[in-house]
């Protein structure tokens, strides 16, 4: 390299380097999170649903009774999603280039789709309240929750979202308050709930694609 | 001898960090010298006694540290300041100081004023009551300084010291420690050879899991004289001069 | 030696208090700095919501209004799962800050460090939950609820909470990343909802051990009549702090946590915890029935079968009703139920001449509908078990409205006039029906309405039906007759319809 092409502009990577460059740089971003470490768990989630269905685990009482014990399992995905997405590099990753949102955006919907199969999967075990659909309506609106908690309060305590949601389902099922922001509550096709577990989704999603997981670390030791 | 270590060895699966190391060191400041890989993070934590050695014999302040009395008896008399130092961000400088003290079974009443006069030393007597989440990094490594020297050890282990801290500041850590050496060993790891020509009353320099040389900062810069290694000073000219010899 | 010369007094030593063990100037620091305390405002929240709330909608009696929240474990619920889940963080600690090394170049084990962080962490969430249950009692005592605080109850839910903090934050330890939290929090929630799962409706057994079986440990009398049976709340503790003891000293087993005696230590505590544990099963499987609670006898002391003494309230005048001071607000519409049913049976053999409360019989299910009433003793005294009564006038219960002064009133007459007839618990003969169907009739509740009453005061299984045809038309005869008749026919025939003696056919 001479003085007179140091400054000329490196030429534009060809097309299957830019994938395989994207692909590495996802990788890395979902290893830096841990990601495959709750996918794991996501599937032992996803068999313990097998069982709980297929073993007829209910607490006793009636038909809203019937749904807790699959709102738990639904809930530890949601709180497993919630942390995944801190992350521990703090500022030395925020004051980077563009592609730190489309990370969080893919990352957290990649792991959202996992926990649905895996759930919708392990739902196979037996007679799931509501079926599928309720299924994804259920986790898509807790996940939101955790995601709005993640970016509010930080990724360590994103959990805390998901669970304080269950119990306050759990009261409200066993008390019959219709509100369709306790969808777990609503029949599966039910328009309210839908809407209501879509938006906080939606709302979270948003929250850590556009600010990111809030970090509780300011810096680490050396810096 | 407060350090007495003969052929150590650590491999970590195929990896030797550390190949067969013999030293003895008696109160003074020691500088454990080299390029980053030497190995000399692995036997500094060998000598903290957070680290079992896949061979080689070790005694530290007189006792084997293979065994559980003498090892608690060795972490007594020990202080040691990691290369990443971990830190709990929401204890103040001053609790953070006392944590370590208590764990080093200070006695109760001693601790109170050694935690003051070991904040004071790292000149952090006015952040005393400041959160470690609100420091800056160099203040950081003081209050880690800060807790190593807590219990005015006999064995003052420390990595990477100065990381970060100003010119002013390295000037005073290294009044600090030919003060504590004049009754303790003090060994300080790192590449940085400023320190060690200022501090060090004797320096072993370590590539690829060896000593490659042991003695004085003056002989390491002999070593360097008319050598034509690279460096931009003696005792760096030294440094290059050693490791150039030992890779050939 | 003159004065002069004397040597002067030393100056009196400033005193100096002796300096606090290490342990505890360990467990002074965490305590200042535990992040617990992050996390006792959301539960707050929850616990207002889940078991304050729910709670206001009962009568304001100590059995029911804390049958939702300590009897069932709610309170457990609220603060568990979220101290699992703070506590697995705080045991993470020296794992995510990268302070092991820095903590294992120390003489003092690395137990003991980890014993004093769980300790402030434990202390802060025993805290907070013994806070909360103390603002709900202030508030049930500004309402007036009346009864003693079951006390016992509150035991053990702190040593839940322990037990929780314990277990999360020893998983902390084993577990040192992001995932330990949420996984303890989860398991936390997963624990409590089998528990609801495994054994919520059994009476006996191994499963009464479980926090959120209630089933009815809440005797409706319970602090009011009687003291709180203390048995199985005992039993519970004994569970929860064995489950403590073994939980906390899992972190003391690997070869990190410190030399080998410390751990051998470590692992007699694991095993005694765990004795502890099955220790405690093992008494609740034995728990009996009794007239007063679950009574498990090697746990039982005779003292608690004891009626608590009290200073009854009474009416003034006419037929004197006398109740516990704690159902004092139900005094009056008692005493006005009672005064037409014992208006229209005066006179007759075995009428009653006064009313008092007696204690319900625990049978161990959910809610109750009523208990029947009794007529015993000379001169004839009636006794009226108002604890057993999910009837009452006003809120009570699990009901999703307040009872009316009407139901109440016509639920007594029910019942009394059951007893007065000698049908006791059951339906009886044709003959006392049919007597009953008519008493009932002229104080005011149709033929058609009888059933559903019956239903409604849950006295017999299933669906009660309409009176059978015969029985039916012997009760509106009888209900016919002109009082003196009726009554006349009452004095002669009495005793023999309270034996089972009188075939239907012998009604006018």
């Amino acid at each position: 390299m001479t003085a007179a092409t140091a400054h000329q502009a490196p030429a534009a990577p060809a097309a299957p380097q830019l994938a395989t460059t994207g692909a590495r740089l996802a990788w890395l971003y979902l290893v830096s999170r841990r990601i495959p470490a709750a996918a794991g768990l996501l599937g032992a989630l996803g068999a313990l649903l097998w069982i709980a269905l297929a073993g007829h685990w209910n607490i006793t009482g009636g038909p809203a009774a019937r749904l807790v014990i699959p709102l738990v399992i639904e809930t530890g995905a949601a709180g497993i999603i919630a942390v995944a997405g801190h992350g521990p590099f703090g500022e030395t990753e925020r004051a980077t280039g563009r592609w730190l949102p489309w990370l969080r955006l893919g990352s957290t919907l990649a792991l959202t789709g996992a926990a649905f199969a895996v759930l919708a999967a392990g739902a196979t075990g037996g007679a799931l309240p509501g079926g599928v659909p309720a299924l994804l309506r259920d986790l898509a609106g807790i996940t939101g929750t955790g995601l709005l908690a993640a970016a509010a309060i930080g990724g360590s305590f994103g959990w805390a979202g998901p669970m304080g949601y269950l119990l306050i389902t759990e009261g409200a099922l066993a008390t019959g308050w219709g509100t369709p922001w306790i969808w777990p509550g609503r029949p599966a096709g039910d328009l309210g709930g839908a809407l209501c577990a879509g938006a906080m989704f939606a709302a979270g999603l948003a929250a850590v694609t556009v600010a990111g997981v809030r970090s509780t670390r300011s810096r680490t030791a050396l810096e | 001898m407060n350090v007495e270590l003969t052929e150590l060895a650590r491999r970590f699966g195929r990896n030797q960090a550390v190949a067969g190391v013999s030293l003895q060191a008696g109160p003074g400041v020691y500088g454990l010298l080299g390029p980053n890989g030497a190995g000399k993070t692995s036997l500094l934590r060998m000598m903290a006694t957070v680290l079992p050695p896949s061979s080689g014999k070790m005694r530290l302040l007189g006792r084997d540290p293979g065994n559980h009395t003498q090892r608690r008896e060795v972490r007594r008399r020990l202080g040691y300041l990691p290369q990443t130092l971990g830190y709990y961000p929401g204890f103040t400088v001053a609790e953070f100081v006392e944590y370590f003290a208590l764990l080093k079974d200070m006695p109760p009443g001693q601790v109170p004023r050694a935690v003051a006069t070991a904040v004071e030393r790292v000149g952090l007597g006015d952040k005393g009551r400041a959160k470690l989440k609100t420091l800056s990094g160099g203040m950081l490594r003081r209050a880690g300084i800060a807790q190593a020297i807590v219990n005015r050890p006999d064995l003052l282990l420390l990595d990477e010291p100065t990381a970060g801290l100003d010119p002013e500041q390295r000037v005073t850590f290294r009044a600090l420690l030919r003060e504590i050496g004049e009754q303790a060993t003090v060994v300080v790891s790192t590449h940085l050879v400023e320190d060690v020509g200022a501090a060090c009353t004797e320096v072993a320099l370590m590539d690829r899991g060896r000593v490659v040389f042991h003695g004085t900062p003056g002989e390491l810069t002999a070593r360097g004289e008319g050598s034509g290694a690279a460096g931009d000073a003696p005792l760096e000219r030294g440094y290059s001069a050693v490791l150039a010899a030992a890779r050939s | 030696m003159t004065t002069a010369t004397a040597p002067a007094r030393p100056a009196r030593a400033a005193r100096r208090l002796p300096a606090p063990p290490s342990f505890l100037r360990l467990c002074w620091i965490e305590l200042r700095r535990s992040p617990m305390p992050l996390i006792l405002p959301l539960i707050a929240l929850l616990f207002w919501f889940d078991s304050y709330r729910p709670s206001t909608t009962q009568a304001p009696l100590y059995p029911l209004v804390t049958f939702w929240n300590l009897g069932q474990g709610h309170t457990i619920i609220d603060f568990g799962p979220f101290v699992a889940g703070m506590s697995a963080w705080i045991g993470s600690r020296d794992g995510r800050r990268n302070t092991v090394d820095l903590v294992s170049a120390t003489p003092r084990p690395r137990w003991a460090a980890q014993l004093a962080a769980w300790a402030s962490a434990a202390a802060w969430a025993v805290a907070g939950y013994l806070a909360c249950i103390g603002v709900t009692f202030a508030l049930y005592a500004h309402r007036g609820v009346a009864g003693s605080p079951p006390w016992w109850w509150v035991a053990v839910g702190a040593c839940a909470v322990l037990a929780f903090s314990a277990a999360g934050f020893t998983a902390g330890t084993l577990l040192p990343n992001r995932f330990a939290a949420p996984i303890a929090a989860f398991g936390g929630f997963l624990v409590m909802m089998m528990s609801s799962q495994a054994g919520f409706a059994d009476r006996s057994g191994w499963a009464l051990i479980l926090p959120s079986n209630s089933n009815g440990n809440f005797q409706a009398d319970s602090g009011i009549l009687y003291p709180w049976l203390p048995d199985l709340p005992i039993a519970r503790t004994m569970f929860f702090a064995g489950i403590t003891v073994a939980a906390i000293s899992v972190a003391g087993l690997p070869a990190a946590a410190g030399g080998r005696r410390l751990r051998m230590t470590a692992a007699a505590l694991t095993a005694a915890g765990l004795a502890t544990t099955g220790t405690a099963v093992g008494l609740a499987s034995t728990a009996r029935l009794s007239a007063h609670g679950m009574v498990i006898p090697a746990l039982h002391d005779a003292a608690s079968d004891r009626l608590t003494s009290y200073t009854p309230v009474c009416t003034g005048t006419g037929f004197r009703v006398c109740v516990n001071p704690a159902y004092r607000r139900y005094l009056a519409d008692t005493a006005a139920a009672l005064a037409p049913a014992v208006a229209s049976v005066a006179g007759l053999p075995g009428a009653p001449v006064r009313a008092v409360q007696g204690p319900a019989v625990y049978d161990s299910a959910d809610g109750g509908g009523g208990q029947p009433v009794t007529i015993s003793g000379s001169p004839p005294v009636l006794s009226v078990p108002l604890g057993a009564w999910s009837f009452l006038p006003g809120i009570n219960g699990f009901s999703t409205g307040p009872d009316s002064v009407g139901a109440f009133r016509q639920s007594v007459w029910l019942l009394f006039g059951q007893a007065f007839v000698g049908a006791g618990h059951g339906p009886g003969t044709p003959a006392q029906q049919a007597v009953q169907a008519a008493l009932l009739q002229r104080l005011g509740v149709p033929f058609a309405d009888q059933p559903g009453l019956l239903g409604s005061i849950e006295l017999t299984s299933g669906h009660p039906e309409p009176l059978p045809g015969p029985v039916a038309a012997a009760a509106g005869r009888l209900a016919a007759l002109p009082a003196a008749t009726r009554h006349a026919w009452l004095a002669t025939h009495l005793a023999a319809l309270r034996a089972g003696d009188v075939p239907l056919s012998q009604l006018p």
